[in-house]
C-alpha cells in the first residue's frame, strides 16, 4: 500500500464478497433458465437444478464460515446495515443529480458504505435469508410440505429473484461501469482506494480512520 | 379435430382393476417390487385398494371408498388418473412448455424436455402428476396418464381405444367424441335420477372449463373423494401470468435505465474533464 492509498476492504471481506458474488451469479443463471423458455433445454434432465443446489450450499456456507471466523466484523457490518440517519435521506435526494449530472454539492458525507451501498447490503441480508428459507423448504420438504406451501415458496423465491437480480445489475453497473465510480472496483479487487477517492466518496469514514491514526 | 373424452360410469365399475393392469402393461410401467425410491409399495392396509397411491409408474388406479348411508355401508369405486383438464394447472405452470394440450384436448407431455421442477405436481387440483425425485440432487422427471398418446405407444393414432377403456369388462369406461360422451353421461344421470339417486351428476362437464375424463356419479363428488369445485389457484396462475412477465419488465427497464444513466453521466463527465 502506497501512502496515497487507504485500505477499504480487508482480505477476508473480499474473499467472502467474491465467493458469494460468484455463487450468486451461478444461482442467478441456473434460475434464469426457468424464465426463458428458449433456454429451458439447459434445464432438461435437471442438471441446472443440481448446479443450483451445489452453489446454494456455497452461498449458505461461505457467510456462515465468515461469521464464525470474524464475528466482530460481521457484527459491525450488520450494525451498519441497520444504521439509518438524516444523511441517508439527504443522499437519496441528491443521488439522481449526482449519478446523472455529477452534482456533488448536495451529497452529504458518507460512511464506509454510502446510502446506496447500504440499501444493497440490507437487501443482500434480507433477501439472502428469504432465499435460503424458501429454497431449503423446496429442497428438503419437496415431498413432505403441503403443495400450496411449496407453490408459495416458489412465488416468494421468484419475487426475491426479480428484486435482487435487477438490483444486482445496478450493483455491477455502479461497481464497474459508472463514469464517476472510478475506484469502487479497486476497493473490492485489491482492497485499496486512493485517499482522494476516500475523501470524496466516504468523507465520514475517511475522517474516522484518519483520526484513529493520529 | 373433434375433442375426445373418456366417460367413467362409477355405478358400473366393479373395481376389478383391469384398467390398472392394462395401463401398466401397455405403457410398460412395472411397479417397483420390492419398493425403490418413489415407488409405492403394495401393502395390506385392510383394503383391496392397491397400490395405495399413484406414482411415476402407476398412472391409473381405482380408489375404494367406504361410505355409510342409512345404516348401510356403500362401497364406492373411483377412477383416479389424469383428468385432462381444459384449464390445466400443470400446463399453466410448466416453465418450458413440456406439458401442453394436444389436438384432442388431452394434456400430453414431452418427457425428454421435462426439467423435473415439480411445479405441476404441486399445482394439480387432483394430485395426479408424480415425479421420480432424488431429494438430495433434485434430479427428477414427471410422469402421468397420457391417455395412451405416448410417442411410440400411441394407441389413438392407430385407431384403438385407450388401454383402460379397451379392457373394462363391465363397460364402465367409454371413449369417444367429447360431445357424445357428454350426451351419454347426461342420459345415464337422468336414468339414475329416475331410479331415485337424487344426487346423481355428471362430473367434469364444466369443471375447469371441461375435463376430458368425465364421471357419472350416483352421489355428490365429495362422497367419491373428488373436489366439488376444482380450481386453479391464484399462485398457480401467477407464475406465467405475473412473475415471468414481471421479471422481464423489471429486468428490462433496469437495464435500459442503466444504459441511459451511462450515456448521460459519461457526457457530463467528459464536459467536466474539458
Amino acid at each position: 500500500m502506497t501512502h496515497h492509498e487507504v485500505e477499504k476492504y480487508r482480505t477476508p471481506v473480499r474473499v467472502l464478497h467474491w465467493i458469494h458474488a460468484g455463487s450468486f451469479v451461478i444461482l442467478f443463471l441456473t434460475g434464469l433458465v426457468l424464465f426463458i423458455p428458449g433456454l429451458a433445454f439447459l434445464a432438461e434432465d435437471s442438471w441446472t437444478r443440481l448446479i443450483h443446489r451445489i452453489f446454494a450450499a456455497i452461498f449458505v456456507v461461505a457467510p456462515v464460515i465468515y461469521i464464525i471466523l470474524n464475528p466482530k466484523s460481521m457484527a459491525r457490518g450488520l450494525k451498519l446495515a441497520f444504521s439509518w440517519g438524516k444523511d441517508d435521506m439527504g443522499w437519496l435526494k441528491a443521488a439522481p443529480g449526482y449519478y446523472f449530472q455529477g452534482y456533488e454539492e448536495g451529497m452529504p458525507p458518507q460512511d464506509s458504505m454510502n446510502t446506496g451501498q447500504k440499501m444493497w447490503w440490507l437487501m443482500v441480508i434480507v433477501f439472502g435469508v428469504i432465499f435460503v428459507i424458501t429454497g431449503a423448504i423446496m429442497w428438503f420438504a419437496k415431498t413432505a410440505a403441503p403443495p400450496a406451501v411449496l407453490q408459495w415458496m416458489v412465488f416468494i423465491h421468484d419475487i426475491s429473484f426479480i428484486a435482487t437480480g435487477t438490483m444486482f445489475f445496478l450493483h455491477i453497473y455502479l461497481g464497474v461501469f459508472h463514469p464517476l465510480m472510478t475506484e469502487s472496483w479497486n476497493a473490492m479487487a485489491s482492497g485499496k482506494i486512493s485517499k482522494e477517492y476516500a475523501k470524496a466518496h466516504h468523507a465520514r469514514w475517511y475522517a474516522e480512520i484518519s483520526k484513529d491514526k493520529e | 379435430m373433434a375433442e375426445k373424452a373418456i366417460l367413467f360410469d362409477a355405478t358400473k365399475c366393479t373395481a376389478c382393476r383391469g384398467c390398472q393392469v392394462a395401463c401398466k402393461q401397455w405403457n410398460g410401467n412395472d411397479e417397483y417390487i420390492p419398493t425403490e425410491p418413489n415407488g409405492v409399495k403394495a401393502s395390506n392396509r385392510g383394503s383391496y385398494e392397491n397400490p395405495p397411491d399413484l406414482s411415476p409408474s402407476t398412472w391409473l388406479k381405482i380408489r375404494f371408498t367406504e361410505v355409510e348411508s342409512g345404516g348401510r355401508v356403500r362401497w364406492l369405486f373411483t377412477r383416479q388418473a389424469c383428468m385432462h383438464c381444459t384449464d390445466a394447472a400443470c400446463v399453466r405452470v410448466c416453465p418450458n412448455g413440456s406439458l401442453y394440450h394436444n389436438g384432442l384436448g388431452f394434456v400430453e407431455y414431452n418427457k425428454d424436455t421435462c426439467t423435473g421442477c415439480g411445479y405441476c405436481v404441486d399445482a394439480c387440483p387432483f394430485q395426479v402428476p408424480r415425479s421420480t425425485r432424488s431429494l438430495l440432487t433434485g434430479i427428477a422427471k414427471m410422469d402421468k396418464c397420457t391417455l395412451c398418446t405416448t410417442q411410440g405407444l400411441n394407441r389413438l393414432d392407430d385407431g384403438m381405444e385407450p388401454a383402460c377403456v379397451k379392457t373394462c369388462p363391465p363397460g364402465a369406461l367409454q371413449f369417444g367424441n367429447r360431445d357424445e360422451m357428454v350426451a351419454a353421461g347426461r342420459e345415464r344421470v337422468g336414468t339414475l335420477k329416475t331410479m331415485g339417486w337424487s344426487g346423481a351428476n355428471l362430473y367434469g362437464e364444466n369443471e375447469l372449463n371441461g375435463l376430458h375424463v368425465m364421471y357419472v356419479l350416483d352421489d355428490y363428488p365429495a362422497v367419491y373423494g373428488l373436489p366439488a369445485a376444482p380450481r386453479v389457484e391464484g399462485v398457480t396462475r401467477a407464475w406465467k401470468n405475473v412473475i415471468q412477465p414481471l421479471g422481464w419488465a423489471v429486468g428490462g427497464l433496469t437495464i435500459i435505465g442503466l444504459g441511459m444513466n451511462w450515456l448521460v453521466a459519461r457526457t457530463n463527465a467528459k464536459k467536466e474533464a474539458k
